[in-house]
């Protein structure tokens, strides 16, 4: 029976009548209202088990409402609230409605109270989203979105067989925590971690986040990695694995990030590196790492979704989002550039932004905890994102060499989705209480400590020093168009490679076997030809002639052998 | 001959917060920006000899640890990323046409606009 109105299904609703409204502001106006009352509806549930809906013999819980599903489901529907605001002039109603029944999904699986619940929202979100890229009408997208529907979907059949295995050992489909140890719950910690994008099953993100529209990659940004980490953080918290995970996804993909052209695969690749932190706290488990990493996850949508919107802008004025063919915009993009520095502060953990109230959550954690080597490579990352998100991007695109563009401000519409999230993000770094008040465990945490902030201060003046100076002398890779080898060449250069020697290889060998067998053939053929071919021995007899004679050698044969 | 995006500023129709970082511009700017910035970045180590810092680990208790770290890093990161670009960097078709890279953005979903238009 539903007791309560579920909040993905005002997402459905709302996607099935946008084809009945008129392709107009209004149509944008009633997408704007969904995530208003889904938030609405989110903000007044009680915490508990509602919506359960018998299915085939299982019983299927949509509604398990808690403080961990809350936080994410706010934060879902504050994001999708913010990117239609910024995709207010889209009238492309295959992504109106893809951005709704995406956000939706991602709600839903929030909320999901069992393992085939999520399963059907998990697909649901793979297959809304891309939409967003295939929307942008190009082969290079298309091909782009069937690399990331392949792989998602993936991450969807192997999530179901985890299920079904999991049922089969235990009988139950319940969303809990898991012990890793089992074919089962490794199956489903895989298909979470395909989603994730834990290292070397992270390609899809880079690959696919920079080909999808201006708005796509807004509302990419938010949903698919932090439904993943919703799901670690429900389905595996405390398991040790993934400390070592997060520190690898928090370190390697900085490197890219550093030597990536396309501003928006840098932000793909930072996007990465955040996940790595979120996922630390998972591994790490104690109440104040999962307050940290709801947190980091809240804040973190709201600040990639600014930098993703500002390069956007960009993308939406100039035609382009590469570094090096930008730079000087902060003379006609004020505004723009602004935004995408408080977004920057806030991804780099500045004080008074909002990423220095959480990310503090999960370091301070880990270094209690003992894991000095992880706490290690986290405040490299911490400092790193500075050659990314937090100073590469607005210097390239707003700074450095003037490109000579003089592009038009962005629309006021992105202005204000852009001003809004900026708000929240400064207003979240100055009191983060009300946050802190949201998350799943009731910990007090000073995150304004002198220590805190001085050690900050000092980790981030002396890595933009650091930065400022090996620019200036070169020595800092210059931008170059290029792509750069991440491990999706692997299944996109590789393994095709491989296929098409292997494919030639067996033609050749068949070529040469039937060369060999036909040589065979003709000569048997040639053969009989010779002995039985109207020039042949066995053809100088007429055939009655010789049946006779052989009938005369067997009567006379049977003669003599009877006489005898 | 000046492309449409390249066109001369018109300074007076920049918008107005544009004008005033137009000092920006100046040669000298970013030099001064540098000064402030190693001003700054000496201000924050010597503060590290006025607190009492809350440590967890010994290394912390060094002074300017962090600031060291910090610098350490960044050289770490330039270094690295320099060898990972000599071994990953391929041409920008190199997966062409199966790719966004090289293609022109879309016009439908933008709205170029000049400054001044």
């Amino acid at each position: 029976m539903i007791d309560f109105f579920p909040p993905f299904l005002i997402f459905i609703l709302g996607a099935i009548a946008l084809p009945l409204i008129p392709n107009t502001s209004a149509r944008a106006a009633v997408s704007l209202i969904v995530p208003i009352i889904s938030a609405y509806l989110i903000w007044h549930l009680p915490t508990g088990i509602y919506g359960q809906v018998p299915l085939a013999g299982w019983e299927l819980t949509l509604l398990r409402v808690d403080k961990l599903a809350v936080v994410f489901g706010l934060v879902f529907s504050l994001a999708a609230f913010l990117a239609l605001i910024y995709a207010w002039h889209v009238r492309d109603l295959v992504q109106q409605v893809a951005a709704l029944l995406y956000a939706g999904s991602a709600i839903g699986a929030v909320f999901a109270g069992d393992l085939i619940t999520l399963f059907i929202f998990w697909e649901g979100t793979a297959i809304a989203s891309v939409f967003l890229i295939w929307a942008r009408k190009t082969e290079g997208a298309f091909h782009t979105g069937m690399r990331y529907l392949v792989i998602q979907i993936t991450s969807g059949v192997i999530l179901l067989g985890g299920v079904a295995l999991l049922y089969r050992e235990t009988g139950s489909i319940a969303f809990d925590k898991m012990t890793l140890g089992s074919l089962a719950t490794w199956m489903i910690f895989v298909a979470i971690g395909i989603k994730c994008a834990f290292p070397f099953l992270h390609n899809w993100l880079p690959d696919s986040y920079p080909a999808a529209t201006v708005t796509g990659t807004v509302i990419l940004s938010s949903f698919t990695t932090k439904l993943a980490v919703y799901a670690l953080a429900r389905g595996f918290p405390g398991t040790e694995i993934l400390i070592y995970i997060g520190a690898v996804m928090a370190l390697f993909p900085i490197f890219y990030a550093v030597i990536e052209n396309d501003l928006r695969r840098v932000l793909a690749y930072s996007l990465n590196i955040q996940l790595g932190f979120m996922v630390v706290g998972v591994g790490v488990g104690t109440e104040l790492a999962l307050n940290g990493t709801a947190a980091h996850a809240f804040v973190h949508i709201l600040y990639k979704s600014l930098l993703f919107m500002a390069v956007g802008a960009v993308l939406f004025r100039t035609g382009t989002s590469k570094a090096t063919d930008l730079g000087g915009l902060y003379k006609t993009m004020p505004l723009t550039m602004v935004f995408c520095l408080i977004g920057a502060a806030s991804s780099a953990a500045f004080p008074l932004f909002s990423g220095f109230v959480t990310k503090s959550l999960i370091l301070s954690d880990t270094v209690k905890e003992g894991h000095y080597i992880v706490w290690g490579i986290l405040l490299f990352a911490s400092a790193s994102v500075v050659f990314h998100s937090g100073v590469k991007v607005p210097y390239f695109a707003f700074f450095g060499a003037d490109s000579g563009k003089c592009p038009k401000e962005a629309p006021t519409h992105m202005l204000i989705a852009m001003g809004l999230t900026a708000f929240l993000c400064v207003g979240i770094g100055i009191f983060p209480a009300p946050l802190y008040a949201l998350l799943p465990f009731d910990v007090s945490y000073q995150s304004y400590t002198t220590t805190h902030v001085i050690t900050q201060l000092q980790l981030l003046f002396f890595a933009a020093l650091a930065f400022t100076l090996l620019l200036r002398r070169g020595i800092y890779p210059r931008e170059v168009k290029s792509i750069n080898l991440d491990t999706d060449w692997i299944y996109r250069r590789f393994l095709p490679g491989i296929l098409v020697r292997v494919n030639s290889t067996v033609s050749n060998l068949w070529m040469v076997a039937g060369w060999f067998v036909g040589r065979k053939l003709q000569r048997i053929v040639s053969g009989l030809y010779s002995s039985h071919g109207p020039e042949g021995r066995m053809a100088s007899v007429w055939p009655n002639g010789a049946m006779v004679l052989w009938i005369a050698v067997i009567l006379g044969a049977t003669l003599v052998v009877n006489f005898v | 001959m000046a492309t449409p995006d390249e066109k001369k500023l018109d300074v007076d129709k920049l918008p107005w917060l544009g004008r005033k970082l137009l000092w920006l511009d100046h040669a000298k700017s970013a030099d001064r920006l540098i000064y402030g910035l190693i001003g700054a970045c000496a201000v924050l180590f010597l503060a590290d000899f006025f607190y009492k810092k809350k440590t967890y680990i010994d290394l912390e208790d060094v002074p300017g640890f962090y600031a060291i770290y910090a610098v350490g890093i960044c050289l770490v990161i330039v270094l690295c990323a320099r060898a990972m670009r000599a071994i990953l960097m391929r041409d920008e078709a190199y997966y062409a046409p199966k790719d966004v890279e090289i293609e022109v953005y879309p016009e439908h979903d933008m709205e170029r606009k000049n400054f001044d238009d």
